[in-house]
């Protein structure tokens, strides 16, 4: 295993799927590669806690689930944002950039 | 939030769907994972045990998604249920104890406060219960009024929201002979509208139909929707179909609903008539004209804006008017009073009940003692629970080893403890019912039937819940409690033998002496209530009670005048007194504890006491009623054949009437006036008898003076015939005595009750308060007998190595016995201790209910002492006895 990558800190792994759906909708795996794409590895994420975190998300009604085919023919289950998903998303998105702004500007004081 | 919601309770009920669907996602994902390593280009063992690394391990991930579904609270007491439903199946007969004792418990709470609600809580069943009041004045809450001053009243009923009078009466459905009596109410034209009751078929009568023999329709009559289905079978033809009451007919015009019941609460009804048909019912007898006769109640209701303080001011307001308006039948010397005395008005929200005057106090104190008796039943079942909780500390602690905090050990036992006082209560309640029932048809006598609807509504749905509850939270806290203090691994390590003392024993201690000190106070209480009815029934009532029949003739006063009936009565009694089987015949106006009275003011020559003390209380006899009754004559003479209309005025007085008025040795030949001052009537005594029993038991004698049936110008329209029959059965001669009477006059009637019956139905309040906590406090004494016996059994043993080795060592049976003995011994002393001081703490408050003796009887205290201690003393000496028996080398071998 790479000695770079970094362990996610708590609770930003919602936000994580929250931004992976931001596009359209994935089923569970599709996410999990897409996270590891984007973030090029650098981010390590246990796969299997992916589903407990979707299922949390699902019940507060940032995304929804619909089962589908996948493209090789399996049934899988597909998510996608709503409409207060998105406006999480946002709000998320905006409140971690001022947080690690803040945090950066911290830690550059001599 | 409603996703979450339903979300949640999908994953409730559509459990397999959802794991199913877990399991279907989170195998796609591993299946791809492998598919992308293969494709990469590793061999399948490979690919899948770095997909596996990667995922994490299945059942560890499909946990951790289960936990995300968010009902684990209520799967973990699902399973908690389930192991509780199991281990208490796995131990039937403690269980089977438990639920039985709970069941009994509640079920006897709720339905004492079932009776209690019907009885003392309950609303009537009509519109707006809390705007009717009663009218009575300053002295009596609820008196009875003559039908003039009612009049009075209803004319002016402008001023409030509508008034009604009605009286309870019985109707007899017979023409002559023995009577078939239904219950009735006579009731003024605006009873059902001013109650707001409507017909459920036909109509009810109204003002119109109220005048004196009959309105527009005749005489017409409602009745109740009970009568309706036993007499009329229910059918919808019923209204307009005649009723026979006496020899008069009605039409039934309609059916009242079934939740109506009249408003007197302990009654019901089965006819209602009109006031205006009362004159036809009772003819010369007719109390409609007649203002010095009270017999009407009265209620009002108020205006939508009008205080009880506003109305009695206003009634107060037209009193004088009404007062002199209806002046004319009152006796001068009665009248400074009648013009004075204030109205005054009490809500009626609950009906009018005598039943409750009488019973209030008793079902108060049977509640309070069926609640210590539960509260007894709950220490012994939290005793029982916790010796279950030390057998099973083994399974607690292999519980803990796996990972099981205290507070889901704590959480399994309470599911239990739940469980349990659920089934209890439950079963509890269907008891309640037939209890209750129970109950109230001891409360009636035979002529004074009870009707008491017992519904379950929300305030007894509302106490059998909170008695449960708190009956839960009282044998949960216990175990709970031991669990957060002590610590269950420890067990893992040792063997459980030998060690004395333990967490458990203190607090069982202090369980039992709780429960020694409240079956003492139980015990006491019962002691004393048995007593009183004992005393009152053994009480020396100056009569023989048994093998006397009294027969109470009525006849009907649209046939005769009053003076033609003394002629009437006599020959009734010369045929009954000829009847074979009957030893001696009387009549009279009054019976022994017959429920009636007569007073009468006397004057002294020379008596300087007030007009209050100069009361006496009368009856009118005729020769020989004094030998039916066995009242020994003391001096002088009896009322003789000889004291005709034109003698002298005769009169026979008891000994409590000499003591009070004419302190000499012999009142024979004394004199005094009775009668009101205008009108009497001058008396000589010729005789004294001794104090017998006029009225009620529970209060001494009062001067009483006889006089003659055969001197009085005009009877009553009723008399009671008073049959002593020593021998032969009470039914052929109740017979032969009514054709008797039949043959002097067909349209007389009967009723005819055993003297014994009569004397019992006075004592019956006391009857039933002294069986009631007789039997619980036997019960508690079981109950603290029981507990006291296991406690003693689980010291033994757990201290059987310790008595093994004593025993081994030549300590005689005896001292061991006594060593175990000594401390159960202690906690009795200690308990009765206690128990003494609660009983004297509430012996203020039962002072009205015994008689005879003190509510702080040392008798009774020490009775119940005594009996405590050797049920004490024999619960602690069975296993003690055996614990004696042990064999030291068998104990030291249990290792």
């Amino acid at each position: 295993m790479p000695d770079n990558r970094v362990e996610l800190p708590q609770g930003t792994l919602d936000l994580l799927i929250l931004k992976a759906l931001a596009l359209e909708p994935q089923h569970g795996w599709a996410i999990a590669e897409r996270l590891q794409q984007i973030s090029s590895a650098a981010l390590q994420i246990r796969q299997g806690s992916l589903y407990p975190a979707l299922h949390r998300l699902e019940r507060r009604g940032w995304i929804k689930a619909r089962w589908g085919t996948s493209e090789n023919n399996r049934r899988a289950k597909y998510y996608e944002l709503t409409r207060k998903g998105r406006a999480q998303l946002e709000t998320e998105t905006d409140a971690w950039r001022r947080l690690s702004a803040a945090i950066s500007q911290v830690l550059e004081m001599v | 939030m409603l996703t979450d919601l339903f979300h949640r309770l999908r994953a409730l009920f559509a459990r397999n769907a959802v794991e199913h669907e877990i399991n279907e996602e989170l195998q796609f994902h591993f299946d791809r994972q492998v598919e992308t390593y293969q494709k990469a280009g590793l061999d399948q063992a490979e690919a899948v045990r770095r997909a596996r690394l990667k995922f994490g391990g299945l059942d560890q991930v499909k946990e951790e998604y289960r936990d995300a579904l968010g009902t684990r609270l209520v799967d973990e007491c699902w399973r908690d249920l389930r192991h509780a439903v199991r281990s208490l199946c796995s131990n039937p007969i403690i269980s089977i104890t438990v639920v039985l004792s709970l069941a009994l418990g509640v079920g006897a709470n709720t339905a004492i406060f079932s009776l209690v609600n019907a009885l003392l809580i309950r609303s009537l069943p009509v519109e707006d219960p809390e705007r009717l009041v009663i009218v009575g004045d300053t002295a009596v809450e609820s008196r009875s009024w003559s039908n003039p001053l009612w009049e009075q009243i209803r004319s002016r009923s402008r001023l409030f929201d509508g008034a009604f009078a009605w009286s309870p009466e019985q109707f007899n459905l017979n023409r002559g002979g023995e009577a078939q009596f239904v219950e009735g109410i006579f009731a003024s034209g605006a009873f059902f509208e001013v109650l707001g009751v409507r017909a459920a078929i036909g109509r009810t009568f109204t003002s119109t139909d109220d005048h004196p023999g009959g309105g527009t329709d005749g005489p017409v009559a409602v009745i109740s929707d009970g009568f309706w289905r036993r007499r009329f079978g229910g059918t919808p033809d019923a209204i307009g179909k005649p009723l026979m009451l006496g020899s008069v007919a009605f039409t039934v015009i309609g059916v009242t609903p079934p939740t109506f019941f009249g408003t007197d609460v302990g009654r019901r009804f089965d006819v209602v008539l009109p006031l205006g048909a009362e004159p036809l019912l009772l003819g010369a007898d007719s109390s409609l004209e007649l203002g010095a006769r009270n017999w009407l109640r009265i209620m009002l209701r108020l205006k939508p804006d009008q205080s009880l303080d506003a109305a009695s001011a206003t009634l107060r307001g037209i009193q004088q008017q009404i007062r002199a308006a209806t002046l004319s039948d009152i006796p001068d010397s009665f009248r400074a009073r009648y013009l004075e005395a204030p109205f005054a008005l009490t809500s009626a929200s609950t009906g009018r009940s005598p039943l409750r005057n009488q019973y209030a106090r008793p079902l108060v104190a049977l509640m309070i003692i069926v609640g210590v008796v539960l509260l007894i039943a709950c220490l012994n079942i939290a005793n029982l629970m916790m010796a279950r909780a030390d057998a099973r500390r083994h399974e607690m602690s292999v519980r803990t080893s796996l990972g099981a905090s205290r507070v889901q050990l704590a959480r399994l036992v309470l599911t239990e403890v739940a469980v349990l006082t659920g089934i209890g209560a439950l079963a509890g309640i269907g008891l309640s019912r037939w209890m209750g029932h129970l109950l109230v048809q001891q409360l009636s006598t035979r002529n004074d039937l009870v009707f008491l609807e017992l519904t379950f509504d929300w305030r007894v749905f509302g106490f059998a819940s909170a008695v449960a509850v708190v009956t839960a939270v009282l044998l949960g806290i216990v175990p709970a409690w031991q669990f957060a203090l002590s610590n269950p691994g420890d067990s893992v390590r040792e063997r459980g033998r030998g060690s004395v003392g333990g967490g458990r024993s203190p607090v069982a201690a202090t369980l039992v002496v709780g429960q020694v000190a409240l079956s003492l106070a139980l015990v006491v209480a019962a002691g004393l209530f048995v007593r009183t009815f004992a005393s009152l029934s053994l009480r020396h009532v100056g009569f023989t009670k048994d093998h006397i029949l009294v027969a109470n003739v009525t006849a009907p006063m649209t046939q005769y005048t009053l003076p033609r009936l003394v002629t009437v009565y006599e020959r009734i009694r010369e045929a009954v007194a000829a009847v074979p089987g009957v030893q001696r015949a009387a009549i009279s106006d009054i019976t022994p504890v017959g429920g009636s009275s007569r007073q009468n003011l006397i004057d002294i020559p020379g008596s300087a006491l007030s007009e209050a003390d100069r009361i006496v209380w009368v009856n009118v006899i005729s020769p020989g009623w004094f030998a039916t009754y066995g009242t020994r004559l003391l001096a002088g003479r009896d009322i003789a054949s000889t004291d005709r209309q034109n003698s002298p005025r005769v009169a026979v007085v008891n000994e409590a009437f000499g003591r009070k008025f004419l302190q000499r040795e012999n009142p024979v030949g004394g004199t005094f006036a009775a009668g009101v001052p205008g009108s009497t009537t001058s008396f000589e005594i010729v005789g004294v008898v001794e104090d017998a029993v006029y009225h009620s038991l529970r209060e001494p004698v009062p001067p009483t003076m006889y006089t003659a049936t055969t001197q009085r110008a005009a009877a009553r329209p009723y008399v009671n015939v008073s049959v002593s029959m020593p021998g032969g059965s009470s039914a052929v001669t109740s017979r032969a005595i009514a054709e008797a009477i039949h043959q002097v006059d067909p349209n007389l009637v009967l009723q005819f009750t055993p003297l014994t019956e009569q004397v019992d139905a006075a004592l019956n309040q006391e009857r039933i308060l002294a069986l009631l906590s007789g039997f619980l406090g036997a019960l508690a004494l079981l109950l603290a007998g029981i507990g006291l016996y296991g406690l003693t059994a689980y010291a033994v043993s757990r201290r059987r190595a310790e008595i093994g080795i004593r025993i081994a060592l030549g300590a005689a049976a005896g001292s061991v016995v006594w060593l175990l003995v000594r401390r159960t011994g202690v906690m009795v002393a200690v308990g009765m201790a206690g128990g003494a001081v609660l009983s004297l703490w509430a012996s203020q408050f039962v002072n009205t209910l015994v008689w005879g003796l003190e509510p702080t009887d040392t008798v009774t205290f020490l009775g119940a002492a005594v009996t405590l201690a050797t049920v004490g003393a024999l619960a602690a000496w069975m296993p003690a006895r055996q614990a004696a028996q042990i064999d030291p080398i068998a104990v030291l071998r249990e290792s």
